[in-house]
């Protein structure tokens, strides 16, 4: 008995140790779509995604489960691997490497354009794959050449390089409950809760390190299709925002992520889901294939967030898919309001932010229609700024993808921000882009892409001082 | 401070959540099945050679039938099972493995006939009942099928059911295949199994393959004659191993081939299990009778003269009219061709034959020569080749492979 217990606690230990490795290093991130599993699984791009990086229905599943083909993990995990296959290729099997990149043009004005090439700005190696039916790891590796870092109170480019967006371990947790007592089915190697025919639960999964909790979202933006532009930035300062959802942005105008860097919250910033790189833990499952409910900590900045959400997967009939999702989250001390009487500096107020919201996904041939509403709301704001401060903020995103030709997916973004802060320097912001992706194999993609604002031009508002942006670029995976 | 704490908590948590982890569950707790847990009598998918033997509707509420089976049940059963089937016979009290209860309702709703069927035939000598100390005789070699199907329409009386008795009928019989089905099949194959999930109309838009229509009578990969369903042994096969795509972008670098995962790493029970699923969507299972299916004999050896043969039976064939002279799929009528759902399909490039569909082995080229591609412009040559001339033709289309490797060795 004391040697098992012994066993546990160094078990326990070593993935601790890997957790905590995990959570140690943060660098910036995005969007993943994984040929490391085609090649593990001998399957096809297109088995998982509509088009990569989306999901589709079989991909969230395989996602949910820890990276496994439902009911059917590898009994005895990479041990398995390694000798059926061999060390070398188990390797090789478990990488993949994506590279972005591509030209890019501003249009300030029909008589102002600025041309540039983005030679690939995001190189990311993946490190990913079951090591037991119940266990796997996911680690992104990343390269940034233009990356924007900011320090000692100014912006530049740097190239970056470490850990990206997510690196972490998924557990299934079945087996724990049916330790604790709980009636418990074992399907392909992994563990169920339930009976067949009465309750099920898929998981609880534990998902711990710098996790994204957005893939089970009805929107998952950390999988877009239209990915997001760069910071832009010259002299120091913020030239141009990026577009990216306004739905999941921070939203906020005059905010501070900290003190003592005094590093601004930008409104476009990715906040709870699809950030830079956020420690946490996340816990979720399925209910009778009906409802998917999740729950979870993260980091952000000097404070941290709890969130709970839950998918309701309401229609599956005739090639028609619809989902809802409701998300609420409490940020513990996120953001740092400004100095009530210098709006350049972070003042001492650590402010909660409460965000709420819904999401949906319908699914019809080769449409794809997905969209989310997110409210955001401060709380804990000095009282010197409540007459120059408005301290609630709403963003919405609707994309709708389609399929027009096996190897051609067109879609468009409509991304409205509707911002808070203060007063004398927000903005909203209304962008429409549209984007044709060209794929000639399942793992390589050429597209082409235009963001038009469709609100006025303001020369001093880095959210509003462009009128078009056309990006082509390449997107292959390996 | 507070950053420390919470790190603290959470690292707390997870090594608790971890080290409990590593408990495994109470083993008792099994699949749910109900009667498992009252009589020691697991309620698990027959086997393969059984699976195809199901019951005819009719037969459950045929007085003729069950007026015969009281006089089998009376004369070999009621001394183990008791008049009244309750198990309490004389003989069957002193058994360790206690004959069933037949008037309990629950336990009777989970067999599945050709479960029911694979117990009478073979009674307690097969595993893991004979492990359990089953002393059931076997009864294949006494009663005829008729009068195992009668005997067990009898006992079915026992517990108060009036109807056939049929997966549909009975939903528990079939909810853990129903389970897997949910999780790993709906994505493409949609909830009723008509193949109509929100996957497959993106993975390869508005033409073949699509995900099969369970619902229909035409199945691709198949050992039985063309239009006929197919065996539970062939949809084990595809499940196991899973189905290429012969067209369309493919994954550049990438092994990637597959449009439907294999199923490899499934529990064989649990395969089953989620077949048994599948063919309860599907009442043609219940009412073709006999199975037939095609052998394929063993394969002859290969030789320069057979590989001539085929190269001719391959012009006289009209191969190369979809499959094109060098077999890359590009025959002349090959941009024309469609399958039963009025959708464009690619003929297979028959110089790669990790793309082949129903497999590259030497006798699933056989296989599918024979029995044709049900729903697809791919016909049939069981009636029209000899045996021997079909392995001429199969040869030859592995030859037509780079290397023509795949003719000796094979590889699916």
């Amino acid at each position: 008995m004391l040697k098992r217990l012994t066993v546990v606690v160094f078990i326990a230990a070593g993935l601790l140790a890997l957790l905590a490795g995990l959570v140690a290093v943060a660098g910036p991130g995005r969007a993943e779509a994984v040929p490391a599993f085609a090649r593990q699984y001998d399957l096809q791009c297109n088995a998982c995604h509509t088009r990569p990086p989306r999901l589709n229905r079989f991909g969230e599943q395989f996602h949910m489960m820890g990276f496994q083909i439902p009911s059917a993990a590898q009994p005895g995990g990479i041990v398995t691997n390694v000798r059926e296959d061999g060390t070398v290729k188990t390797l090789i099997d478990s990488l993949a490497l994506r590279v972005e990149g591509g030209l890019f043009e501003y249009s300030a004005s029909p008589r102002e354009t600025e041309t540039k090439f983005a030679p690939p700005d995001e190189i990311t190696l993946f490190v990913a794959r079951p090591l037991l039916p119940e266990l796997s790891i996911f680690i992104e590796i990343e390269g940034e050449p233009n990356a924007v870092a900011f320090e000692n109170g100014r912006y530049f480019q740097r190239g970056q390089f470490g850990l990206g967006k997510e690196a972490f371990f998924m557990l299934n947790l079945g087996r724990l409950l049916g330790a604790l007592g709980a009636p418990t089915m074992e399907m392909g190697g992994q563990t169920m809760v339930g009976t067949h025919g009465g309750f099920s639960m898929h998981g609880p999964m534990l998902m711990a390190g710098k996790v994204d909790p957005n893939t089970n979202f009805s929107y998952a933006t950390n999988r877009q299709l239209i990915a997001p532009t760069e910071l832009e930035v010259a002299h120091g300062k913020v030239e141009r925002l990026p577009v990216v959802p306004y739905a999941f942005a921070s939203k906020f105008f005059g905010l501070f992520k900290n003190r003592d860097e005094r590093e601004p919250q930008l409104a476009t910033d990715q906040v709870m889901y699809n950030t830079s790189g956020a420690p946490g833990a996340d816990f979720h499952a399925m209910l009778n294939d009906v409802v998917l409910g999740q729950v979870g900590f993260l980091r952000e900045n000097e404070g941290f967030n709890t969130y709970m959400a839950a998918r309701f997967d309401l229609l599956d009939r005739g090639e028609f898919t619809f989902n809802v999702s409701a998300l609420m989250n409490w940020g513990f001390g996120v953001v740092r309001a400004p100095d009530p009487e210098d709006h350049n500096q972070p003042g001492s107020n650590r402010l909660d932010r409460l965000r709420y919201g819904m999401a949906a996904n319908v699914r019809w041939k080769q449409l794809d229609v997905y969209g989310a509403v997110i409210w955001d709301r401060l709380y804990g704001l000095p009282g010197e700024l409540r007459g120059s401060f408005d301290r609630s903020a709403t963003g919405l995103t609707i994309q709708v993808d389609y399929l027009v030709h096996e190897k051609v997916m067109l879609s468009s973004r409509f991304d409205q921000l509707w911002a808070g802060g203060l007063k004398d320097e927000k903005r909203d912001g209304s962008v429409l882009s549209l984007q044709a992706k060209f794929y000639p194999w399942q793992n390589i993609a050429f597209f082409v892409r235009d963001s038009v604002n469709l609100r006025s031009f303001v020369e001093n508002s880095p959210l509003r001082n462009w009128r078009n942006q056309l990006f082509v670029g390449i997107d292959w995976g390996f | 401070m507070r950053a420390k704490l919470f790190t603290s908590l959470a690292i707390g948590v997870l090594g608790l959540l971890v080290g409990l982890w590593l408990v495994p569950p109470p083993a008792t707790r099994a699949n749910g099945d109900k009667h498992e847990e009252k009589g020691g009598h697991a309620h698990m998918p027959a086997p393969l050679e059984y699976a195809d033997i199901h019951v005819p509707t009719s037969v459950w509420t045929d007085p003729a039938m069950i007026t015969r089976g009281k006089e089998v049940y009376a004369s070999r059963c009621a001394v183990c099972h008791g008049d009244q089937g309750d198990g309490k016979g004389p003989a069957g009290v002193a058994l360790p493995l206690k004959p069933p209860d037949f008037r309990d309702k629950d336990g009777v709703a989970e067999m599945r006939d050709n479960y029911w069927f694979w117990r009478v035939s073979e009674g307690g000598q097969v595993e893991p009942f004979k492990g359990k100390g089953s002393a059931m005789p076997p009864w294949k070699g006494e009663l005829s099928v008729d009068d195992r199907w009668a005997v067990m329409a009898y006992q079915h009386t026992f517990s108060g059911h009036n109807g056939p008795h049929v997966p549909w009928g009975h939903p528990e019989s079939i909810a853990m295949g129903r389970d897997i089905f949910v999780m790993a099949c709906v994505p493409c194959h949609g909830v009723t199994g008509k193949g109509d999930g929100s996957v497959g109309s993106m993975l390869s838009p508005r033409r073949a393959p699509q995900p099969r229509d369970f619902t229909s009578a035409e199945f691709k990969f198949r050992s039985t004659p063309s239009g006929q369903l197919p065996t539970t042994a062939d949809l084990f096969r595809t499940l196991t191993e899973g189905v290429r795509s012969s067209g369309g972008p493919m994954t550049i670098g990438l092994r990637g081939h597959r449009i439907m995962p294999s199923f490899q790493h499934m529990p064989v029970a649990q395969r089953l299990e989620v077949l048994e699923y599948v063919k309860s969507l599907n009442r043609g299972f219940w009412q073709r009778g006999v199975v037939k299916t095609v052998t394929v004999p063993a394969p002859p050896p290969l030789t320069p003269e057979r590989l001539t043969r085929g190269k001719q039976l391959y012009g006289d064939a009209e191969c190369l009219a979809c499959h094109g002279t060098r077999g890359r799929g590009d025959g002349p009528s090959a941009p024309m061709l469609k399958d039963n759902r009025d959708l464009s399909i690619a003929a297979t490039d028959l110089t790669r034959p990790a793309r082949f569909k129903n497999g590259a082995r030497p006798e699933d080229v056989y296989r599918t020569l024979v029995t044709g591609l049900a729903g697809t412009p791919m016909p049939s040559y069981g009636d029209s080749l000899e045996p021997d001339q079909v392995w001429d033709l199969a040869y030859y289309v592995l030859s037509l492979s780079r290397g023509g490797q795949s003719a000796q060795t094979g590889s699916r």
